[in-house]
């Protein structure tokens, strides 16, 4: 297998959870309050506004369910790097509550023809989205079974 | 302790104007504020000299748009200041214009809306903090996602949900200042654009061009200017907040259901004692959402009621009889300040063809990107 890039290696890794190991995680947050959040960041707590080392990494597992879906039909955003490809309409986006606490908004796979009800297990895949050879994978959902 | 609007001195709406809200034009926004602002001077029977202050609601015109506009008044030398919230932009200048005007610091302020739409670059996305998919979720998506979520859970159809537009176009069709005039059938609303989700493009609140303008005033200053006190409507609640952490369910919603809360509270009236109201519909989901927030009636009730006609102009509360964002249109600056004189005008019973008669207790609510909301509540002494 030749070697893959991620489009936003910030926000997951290919390597899953110790919980969940065939799906990528997620880089998500902890306080110290107990807060967990997505993304990772040290700016501050978005509950009790601690900073800095009170606010670690947390690899949230790519596992949840469907809260919402919607299919785009007109969208007129560009890639973010010419190697990527631009999102095609029809596009459909999930919300989806993580397991580990977070809601994530972000495109689906493999839901053509199936019925998306709310509450449907959902997990972390990656696809690829480049244009040329290099192997560039971007992180979706997709239902579990 | 901290005061409420009600505690000081008594704030009264005494004139609006409008500039037409349209597509994008060449016309420049100089010449859509100025039209607004003689208009609601004109309204209120006071000529600009008398005026002490300007808040000047905008989102997308850039830095420093007042006084290049406001000088082609007379250049008075009076305090001007700009407020960007957002969509809620306008209705901030109105808030800080009655507390400027209740806390006795002036006696007639001036609020101005204006925009044109514009690239600015919204600041939320340069925070250095990305997620997954931002250049894939606009707003449209965020409704189209709690349309989803609503229907769902209310067994709501999206050809239901679509009604909230057909009222709000037929509205819009009565009133000379709103940028859809046209009355559509839902089998037109339906069979429109698909958009996103279930929204199609007549349930999505067209973005353009216009302006919008009231002056508020004390009581010192009706009876120092001659002021037909008939024209004045009290301004009776102010209410702002921004979303918290650990709020239940969708931020919009849940920032609503407090904000209106509070501001029923300080104009100490319920829910269901509002004849008229404008509300944050920039898509249809939106109207049903709020209504239920508000405490009308219970979550996924709201259908119901529009359906018996309940939000019609007539009905039990008329809910956005100007069009609301869906037909009035949605400028982003003007859009808070013309809910304000659109029931400034159905307060007085100066909105003609689609006056809500004896209306008597107004309210006017937005919701700004962030998430934030305002609501005033207005009555007629
Ligand atoms: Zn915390």
């Amino acid at each position: 297998m030749s070697p893959s890039e991620l489009l936003k290696p910030t926000l997951y890794a290919a390597e899953g959870t110790a919980a969940v190991p065939d799906h990528p995680a997620l880089h998500g947050g902890k306080c110290t309050c107990g807060h967990v959040f997505f993304p990772m960041q040290t700016y501050g707590c978005e509950v009790c506004g601690r900073n800095g080392d009170a606010l670690q990494p947390l690899r949230l597992s790519g596992r949840g369910k469907l809260i919402a879906t919607a299919t785009v039909h007109i969208h007129a955003g560009k890639p973010p790097k010419p190697e990527v490809k631009p999102h095609e309409v029809p596009f459909t986006i999930g919300s989806i509550a993580l397991e580990d606490g977070p809601t994530v908004r972000t495109l689906l796979v493999g839901v053509a023809g199936k019925a998306l009800k709310p509450g449907t297990a959902m997990v972390a895949t990656l696809v690829p989205v480049g244009t040329g050879a290099a192997s560039i994978l971007d992180l979706r959902f997709t239902p579990a079974s | 302790m901290a005061k409420t609007l009600k505690d000081l001195r008594p704030v009264y709406v005494v004139g609006a104007g409008w500039h037409r809200y349209q597509p994008l034009s060449e016309t420049p926004y100089v010449m859509l504020g100025l039209p607004a602002i003689r208009g609601a001077l004109a309204d209120a029977g006071i000529a600009w000299t008398d005026v002490e202050s300007t808040y000047f609601g905008t989102g997308l015109l850039g830095m420093a748009a007042g006084r290049a506009m406001l000088k082609h008044l007379g250049a008075t030398g009076r305090p001007l200041v700009h407020i960007e919230n957002a969509s809620a932009s306008g209705s901030a200048a109105f808030r800080h214009a009655c507390i400027e005007i209740a806390a006795g610091i002036a006696d007639v302020s001036l609020v101005i809306g204006v925009d044109k739409p514009g690239v600015v670059q919204r600041a939320f996305t340069k925070t250095g903090i990305s997620n997954l998919a931002d250049d894939a979720i606009v707003p449209f998506t965020h409704f189209a996602l709690l349309t989803n979520e609503y229907a769902n859970k209310h067994g709501v159809a999206p050809e239901d949900v679509a009604l909230v537009a057909v009222k709000n176009h037929r509205n819009g069709a009565l009133n000379p200042h709103a940028h859809r005039q046209q009355v559509r059938t839902l089998e037109e609303i339906l069979g429109g654009r698909p958009v996103s989700g279930t929204l199609t493009a007549l349930q999505c609140c067209p973005v353009g061009e216009g302006a919008a303008a009231v002056i508020v005033v004390s009581e010192d200053a009706i009876k120092r200017l001659g002021i037909d006190p008939a024209h004045a409507v009290r301004v009776t609640a102010s209410a702002a907040s921004s979303e918290r952490a650990g709020a239940v369910g969708a931020a919009d919603a849940s920032i609503t259901k407090d904000t209106i809360a509070e501001a029923l509270a300080q104009a100490q009236i319920g829910p269901r004692q509002i004849d008229v109201m404008e509300l944050h519909d920039a898509f249809t989901i939106e109207e049903l959402q709020y209504v239920e927030a508000m405490g009308i009636c219970k979550p996924g009730e709201a259908i119901h009621l529009l359906k018996e006609g309940a939000f019609d102009i007539g009905g039990q509360c008329a809910v956005s009889p100007s069009g609301g964002l869906i037909a009035m249109g949605h400028p982003i600056g003007p859009t808070g300040v013309g809910q304000i004189g659109e029931l400034a005008l159905q307060l007085r019973g100066d909105a003609g063809p689609r006056q809500h008669k004896g209306a008597k207790v107004g309210l006017a609510h937005m919701v700004g990107l962030g998430a934030v909301c305002y609501v005033h509540v207005l009555q007629r002494p």
